[in-house]
């Protein structure tokens, strides 16, 4: 049953703020895991598959926002 | 929530590296292992511990012990200098203020070799160019003919001004002493005053500093001492501004008659314990090594506290200080042809 109107202008919102605010929320957390990274691969750049799984896994957040963000402008 | 903190410094890069330099230091089980070799095995072994490229620069014209020396005071020297220039903000006034040390145990060096009759490249063995003073500023204060001139030089680029007094001092008992004692001074005052108060990491990093004026303090007290001198006499070469040791017990320790009297007042210091047989003994060199192990376990406790803050940096320049005294202690010994085990008695693990 798709939305109509008000509340599928609503859900949009929804939507949007789900994947801005995680997206933003990756940011602030990958600041200080991309700074501690980059800073253990300059002194040893063997560590670079630990350090870029380390960096991605904030980005999770933004896959939760998404996932919300798909239910809500096409499940619901 | 979004404001950037340009201020507040690069912990997360500065604590990773830091970090990973910290995995690289020697372990006991590599100390072992050097006890049982011969100074050109030693110098091979470190090579490959990171010193490399120290001892490959000066292999040209230095040998054996002095080589040795010099490259793992460079290679120190290069390090903490990295470790400077990779802080921002408050981290980095605090890392600078900590490594200022360096500038004063410079002078020292330098005005002890002139005293001596060093010549350039004598003095320049033992210079540690960490601090603000760059190796090249360091070989214009050596290449200065007077101590004044060295001192006014010093006071320009450090901002330390020496009073006139002091230097009269100086000159009238020939004593370097009371020039050294005075930029001690100078250099745990500035380093608390830059300590901002701001977060439980620098109120950690504060207290360890104040910790550090008390077994400066306590170590001052014991020179002197063995040497005869108490009373009024010790009072004006300590540093104020110590956590453990209050006034009213500095004064007791300092007026003790001989180093076993002071072992009722030290007994309620945190660090009682780790001097009390020495000072039993009136044994000055164990109760120091008591300190400095005090010190190393003091900063291996709090290393473990607050991962993105000052202290895994302080506590990395610590070990690596511990690091390369050991080196040295090892290498000194071994020449010496001292035993393992009193060798072994004199490291700080």
């Amino acid at each position: 049953m798709a939305l109509e109107g008000e509340a599928a202008g609503l859900a949009a919102i929804g939507a949007g703020l789900a994947v801005g605010l995680t997206g933003i929320g990756a940011g602030m957390g990958e600041k200080d895991v991309g700074a501690a990274a980059v800073g253990a691969m300059t002194e040893d750049r063997s560590i670079f598959g630990t350090a870029m799984i380390f960096m991605v896994i904030p980005e999770t957040i933004v896959i939760f926002g998404l996932v919300i963000a798909i239910i809500a402008l096409f499940a619901l | 929530m979004f404001r950037r903190n340009r201020g507040r410094g690069n912990y997360s890069y500065t604590v990773a590296r830091v970090k990973a330099k910290k995995s690289l230091l020697l372990k006991e089980e590599d100390y072992d292992k050097m006890l049982m070799m011969t100074v050109p095995e030693i110098s091979r072994y470190i090579s490959e511990a990171g010193y490399s490229k120290e001892m490959a620069d000066l292999a040209g014209r230095l040998s054996g012990l002095i080589l040795l020396e010099h490259a793992t005071y460079i290679n120190m020297a290069k390090v903490f200098s990295s470790i400077l220039r990779s802080s921002t903000g408050e981290l980095y006034e605090m890392v600078s203020a900590y490594l200022d040390k360096w500038d004063v145990w410079n002078l020292k060096v330098i005005l002890r070799g002139k005293s001596y009759g060093l010549d350039a490249d004598g003095i320049r063995e033992d210079l540690v160019p960490a601090g603000r003073l760059s190796a090249e500023s360091l070989d214009k204060l050596i290449a200065l003919d007077t101590d004044e001139d060295i001192l006014a030089s010093f006071g320009k680029t450090t901002h330390v001004e020496i009073p006139q007094e002091i230097i009269s001092a100086y000159k009238s008992s020939g004593n370097l002493g009371v020039i050294e004692d005075f930029l001690d001074k100078v250099h745990y005052e500035r380093l608390i005053k830059s300590i901002s108060l701001t977060s439980r990491p620098s109120q950690l990093f504060y207290d360890y500093v104040r910790e550090q004026v008390d077994v400066k303090n306590f170590e001052t007290i014991l020179k002197l001492k063995a040497e005869g001198i108490y009373g009024e006499q010790v009072t004006k070469y300590l540093i104020r501004g110590g956590r453990m040791i209050d006034d009213r017990t500095l004064a007791l320790l300092a007026n003790a008659e001989d180093i076993p009297s002071m072992v009722n007042e030290a007994s309620q210091i945190d660090f009682g314990e780790e001097v009390k047989a020495a000072l039993d003994a009136n044994n000055v060199r164990d109760a120091v090594l008591g300190l400095r192990k005090y010190e190393r376990q003091k900063a291996k406790k709090f290393s473990r506290l607050y991962p993105l803050s000052v202290i895994p940096v302080i506590d990395y320049m610590i070990n690596k200080e511990y690091e390369v005294r050991n080196i040295r202690v090892i290498a000194r010994g071994t020449e010496s042809g001292l035993d393992r085990d009193t060798i072994k008695g004199l490291l700080v693990i």
